[in-house]
């Protein structure tokens, strides 16, 4: 045998174990239920419910935003992001959670926001009268 | 409907050179691909002819739609849906290439622009390799070309039009109805262009990206004509320079794309493996993979088949990339992509024709290949060369698999519409950790490999020179790890240790092989030069990744105010009042200083001081200005632009993350107004008003107010108080001007006036102009004749007539010619002692008398000039007192107005980003300096 072929099968070997190694970081798109029986971090997708109040006070503390947010699921939960409230929040169609649940709390560490895009869609027909 | 001043002409004629460059395409594509079939004969020359024609013709025609389109925008004819979705009347010139490429037609006419450039040279430089690469380049123009036809096959529309007007596309109910105005041309204006893409770097980057995209054709053509007429070894020499241009161009643009998410988004960052960036990185390191087996198949004949699939591979991934961003399908994932337009399934064809023809190409003609007749020794640079390349492809499947989860997961769905979905936890700290590994292995193999010699045969005499180098590299390698370790944060992990010592290797072993075995011949030294950059660029980002910390928080001031707070990394905002400085970590302080808005785009400026342990400033205080764009209404923010402080070894990156929610937002604003709790006091000038927390002294009255939204108008009646603010906890005396006016023909209007320290606000209501007003008619006024020089009692006020005077500073005088008038000028000092003055006018105007009236508010008198007589030189004068109730006016107080000078910043200290962007130019500069050489040698 070779050795380049003995190479070949050890960078294919290395390979393959970190393939599997990496499998590990993948999870799957969870719903509350879910998140709160298996306890660990999970992603969640959902809508924000707009009924319920978003808490963001800057003046108290700038790195606390909590809002409610409905799964794919249709369960609502209330939501907690230790950081800064991103700028299109009000207006998102989708929020992609990364976090996990504690009590009836959902913590998240991590929020992506799918938004309309402002320019694409905006009604701006009319010239203004000058 | 006959629609008026449509101009469809450029529209006409960008479509007929849309179908002309894509019929040319496809001719020069055939008859290129016929004149490979036919040997040296007449017919194949005359094939050849027509390959070249038709593929310049295609080159016009392109150029043909490229300047219509620009037509369209420059002129903004926003009858087309192109020039309507992208530019508007405001728009700068200097962003109409912007507008261009932003759209995914713009872009891939860019991409076919850089083709037919390359394509010019090829067809001049390829000799005979033209025919098959150029079949190769008019195959992607027809297939490009198709994205662009916007033509119908029964229901399947193929490409979408860059000339589709505006009344086809825009189908929403209030578009319609608009449309059927035949004159809604007149009355219609653009859209304008996103404010995240007004800027240069969206002027430069994608060109460049794609020419590096473009480049990467030329070595994937020359495979496939390696393949093709079996010349396996001829294609590797004229392949090479194209193959290191192309490296380096492709690597400029994903460089430039970090430099811009760096400077002008708010990243805070300059990669996040996001897979936009991913995918654009996947097929430079499978460039890069092959570039190192092209380099070993020229020294030894070897490694032929793993360059094929290599340069094959990157074009498809290339294609796959564009297919990712243009397709819609990252939605979840991506914090940015095309506009989605419906091309998916031909963005699929368009992978599948250039994977089946590689591949299959690859795979048919893989036996026949030349390869490794005998064992590679592990003493010769090609052998740890080969495992480096290997080591790329893994990083390239960790990547690209990671970021395909969107695609397994469509291809799921489509099987089982009940699918799990999958995705990564955290893809940045997954990504950071596996490739973490691969560049510790780069950066072995990359300084091991330079120190061997190609197909070694006399190991026995050189492994002492080896070994001896080897040491000078370990040793460097030490000493540097151990010294950017004492600054490092590693925090104790031995993976930090390792990647660093492997940086340092490939960097000491480098540039130890460029001065003794290269004697310092930089010509010689392309390799050294990359391999030099990938050291720092590692050492970079170690250093920013691990030192990079955010200041931005304020361990005593949030001190108890946040809930639970865990990790401290967490806390990456800050709440600055407007001038009251913060103190933050790591000795800065912050303070917001002040607000201008200039156009759409809101500048806040934040001086920075540096304190010692001990409180006193050090260094230079510096200022940022970061700020925030709002839409056209005004209404809400759109984008937030960083500033960023540039020192040689750190950053200090700002922007703004949060504002008051009435400063975003104007409905909340005004909700907030309506809702805010007033509470109405008398004042009366002298008076002190007490609300709950404060005292309020009522200083003065005046007719001719100021305020900053007030701009006088002649003919206003303008009302307003100078009110001097007193908190008990606060020796600071606040001032506040609330005013009203009434502009005839329009109405009343209240100005008010703010203390945001003490978060009071203050009204004056229609109630105050009224009793002002009201106040005039009930006056009782008492004629006093008066004359020059004379005193006069009046209540008790001693009123002296100084003199007469003929220049009038009467705020309610307008002069105009002919005007005779004059006003009396006097002293009047009250029962107290205290003394003012007024100057009540007499006028006559087209002969008949008017009086314009005086007051002094403080003393509650008023003033009018009744008449002359000049006989007896007497003036009369008429005085009137008001009564305590008539020099009272309401004023409305609101106390627990909520603050809206403050905004919210993230502040970050990157210190080495310099490191990042020198490693990655050398890396770059490596790969020129390798074409140069192969170009002039």
């Amino acid at each position: 045998m070779k050795k380049s072929h003995i190479i070949a099968i050890l960078v294919a070997a290395t390979g393959i174990g970190v393939l599997i190694s990496a499998s590990k970081d993948v999870t799957t798109y969870a719903t509350f239920e879910q998140a709160a029986d298996s306890g660990s971090r999970v992603k969640l997708v959902g809508q924000l419910v707009r009924e319920h109040p978003v808490e963001y006070n800057p003046e108290k503390d700038p790195n606390y935003l909590s809002f409610y947010l409905s799964d794919d699921a249709g369960a609502v939960r209330k939501v907690v992001l230790r950081a800064g409230k991103p700028q299109d929040f009000e207006r998102s169609e989708q929020i992609v959670l990364t976090g996990a649940m504690k009590g009836d709390i959902f913590e998240a560490t991590d929020m992506l926001l799918k938004c309309p895009s402002k320019y694409e869609q905006q009604e701006v027909y009319i010239r203004e009268q000058s | 409907m006959e629609y008026i001043g449509e101009r469809l002409l450029p529209g006409q004629i960008g479509h007929f050179c849309v179908v002309l460059s894509f019929v040319a395409a496809l001719l020069s594509m055939v008859s290129y691909t016929w004149a490979m079939s036919r040997g040296p004969s007449p017919e194949h020359a005359g094939w050849m002819r027509i390959g070249r024609g038709a593929f310049q013709v295609h080159a016009i025609a392109l150029l043909g739609i490229i300047g219509t389109i620009f037509y369209i925008l420059i002129n903004k004819y926003y009858e087309y849906h192109y020039a309507w979705a992208n530019v508007s009347d405001d728009l700068p010139f200097r962003y109409t290439f912007s507008a261009f490429w932003k759209e995914q037609q713009g872009s891939f006419l860019l991409w076919c622009f850089w083709h037919i450039v390359l394509g010019i040279v090829l067809m001049r430089r390829a000799g005979r390799w033209e025919a098959p690469v150029m079949a190769v380049f008019a195959l992607a123009e027809v297939l490009i070309g198709s994205m662009l036809l916007g033509l119908y096959i029964g229901d399947v529309r193929i490409g979408v039009s860059p000339y589709d007007l505006s009344r086809y596309v825009l189908t929403d109910p209030d578009a319609k109805a608009f449309f059927q105005h035949a004159d809604y041309l007149s009355r219609f204006t653009g859209n304008g262009l996103n404010p995240l893409l007004q800027n240069y770097w969206m002027t430069i980057h994608p060109p460049t990206l794609f020419l590096g995209f473009a480049s990467t054709l030329v070595p994937f053509a020359y495979a496939i004509a390696g393949l093709w007429t079996r010349d396996h070894k001829g294609w590797l020499e004229p392949a090479l320079p194209w193959a290191l241009f192309s490296g380096a161009i492709l690597g400029l643009g994903i460089l430039m794309g970090g430099i811009w998410a760096y400077e002008a988004l708010s990243f805070g960052g300059y990669w996040a493996w996001d897979p936009v960036e991913n995918t654009s990185l996947v097929p430079w390191l499978t460039l890069v993979a092959g570039i190192h087996t092209h380099l070993i198949a020229r020294h030894t004949g070897h490694s032929i088949r793993g360059t094929y699939g290599f340069y094959l591979i990157t074009f498809v991934l290339v294609l796959y990339s564009t297919y990712l961003t243009r397709s819609g399908i990252l939605g979840d994932t991506s914090a940015h992509a095309f506009t989605e337009m419906g091309l998916g399934v031909q963005l699929v064809l368009f992978i599948g024709v250039f994977a089946t023809l590689g591949l299959g190409l690859w795979i048919a003609r893989m036996r026949e290949v030349p390869g490794m007749k005998e064992d590679e020794p592990a003493s010769a640079r090609e052998f740890w060369m080969l495992i480096g390349a290997m080591v790329l492809l893994i990083s390239v499947v960790m990547i690209t698999g990671a970021t395909s989860l969107p695609v397994v997961n469509k291809i799921a769905t489509f099987f089982n519409p009940d699918a799990r979905k999958w995705a990564l936890e955290d893809p940045v700290a997954h990504h950071n950790s596996f490739q973490l590994g691969v560049a510790i292995f780069i950066g072995l193999l990359s300084g091991t490999a330079q120190l061997l010699r190609y197909s070694e045969r006399r190991w026995a005499t050189y492994k002492r020179t080896f070994f001896k180098h080897l040491g000078i590299a370990l040793a460097g390698a030490t000493a540097l790890t151990a010294l950017n370790g004492y600054y490092l944060q590693m925090n104790g992990l031995i993976q930090h240790w390792v990647l660093l010592f492997a940086a340092m290797f490939t960097a000491v072993a480098n540039l130890n092989y460029l001065f003794t075995v290269l004697k310092g011949n930089l010509r010689l030294g392309a390799s050294v030069v990359s391999h030099l950059g990938f050291g720092l660029l590692v050492l970079g980002i170690l250093y920013t990744g691990l030192n990079k910390s955010f200041i931005s928080s304020n361990a005593f001031a949030m001190e108890g105010l946040i809930e639970g707070a865990d990790a401290a990394s967490l806390n990456r905002n800050v709440l600055l009042l407007k001038e009251a400085p913060m103190p933050m970590r790591r000795g800065y302080q912050a303070t917001y200083l002040r607000d201008t808005v200039t156009g759409q785009t809101r500048t806040f400026t934040v001086r920075f001081d540096q304190l010692d342990s001990v409180g006193n400033p050090q260094g230079t205080p510096f200022e940022l200005s970061p700020n925030v764009m709002y839409n056209r209404g005004f209404t809400e923010i759109v984008a937030s632009n960083p500033s960023t402080k540039h020192y040689w070894n750190r950053d200090i990156f700002t922007h703004v993350t949060s504002l008051p929610k009435a400063e975003m937002d104007r409905d909340f604003a005004r909700q907030q107004e309506d809702s805010l709790q007033y509470d109405t006091y008398p004042a009366r000038i002298g008076d002190t008003i007490y609300t709950k927390k404060n005292y309020i002294i009522v200083k003065n009255a005046t007719k001719t107010p100021k305020h900053h939204d007030y701009a006088p108008q002649a003919g206003d009646l303008a009302y307003g108080l100078s009110l001097d603010v007193h908190t008990l906890d606060d020796p600071r005396v606040m001032t506040a001007e609330p005013m009203m006016y009434i502009r005839p023909g329009q109405g009343a209007f209240s100005l008010t006036d703010q203390v945001n320290v003490h978060q009071l606000k203050f009204r004056l209501s229609e109630a105050a102009m009224e009793r002002v007003l009201r106040t005039e008619d009930e006056l009782v006024y008492q004629p006093i004749p008066m004359k020059t020089g004379g005193t006069y009692d009046f209540n008790g006020f001693a009123i002296r007539f100084d003199q007469v005077e003929k220049t009038i500073q009467h705020p309610a005088y307008q002069a105009q010619p002919d005007d005779i008038a004059i006003a009396g000028r006097l002293q009047v000092t009250a029962p107290d002692g205290r003394s003012a003055t007024a100057a009540p006018v007499y006028l006559i105007r087209n002969n008949r008398p008017f009086s314009l009236k005086d007051e002094i508010p403080a003393f509650g008198l008023h003033f009018r000039f009744e008449n002359i007589d000049p006989r007896t030189e007497t003036l009369t004068i008429s005085a009137a007192k008001a009564t305590h109730e008539q020099a009272t006016v309401p004023i409305d107080i609101a106390e627990d107005m909520a603050r809206s000078d403050y905004i919210v910043l993230e502040a970050i200290v990157f210190p080495g980003i310099n490191l990042v962007w020198t490693g990655s130019l050398l890396m770059l500069l490596g790969l020129a300096l390798g074409m140069y050489r192969r170009l002039t040698s």
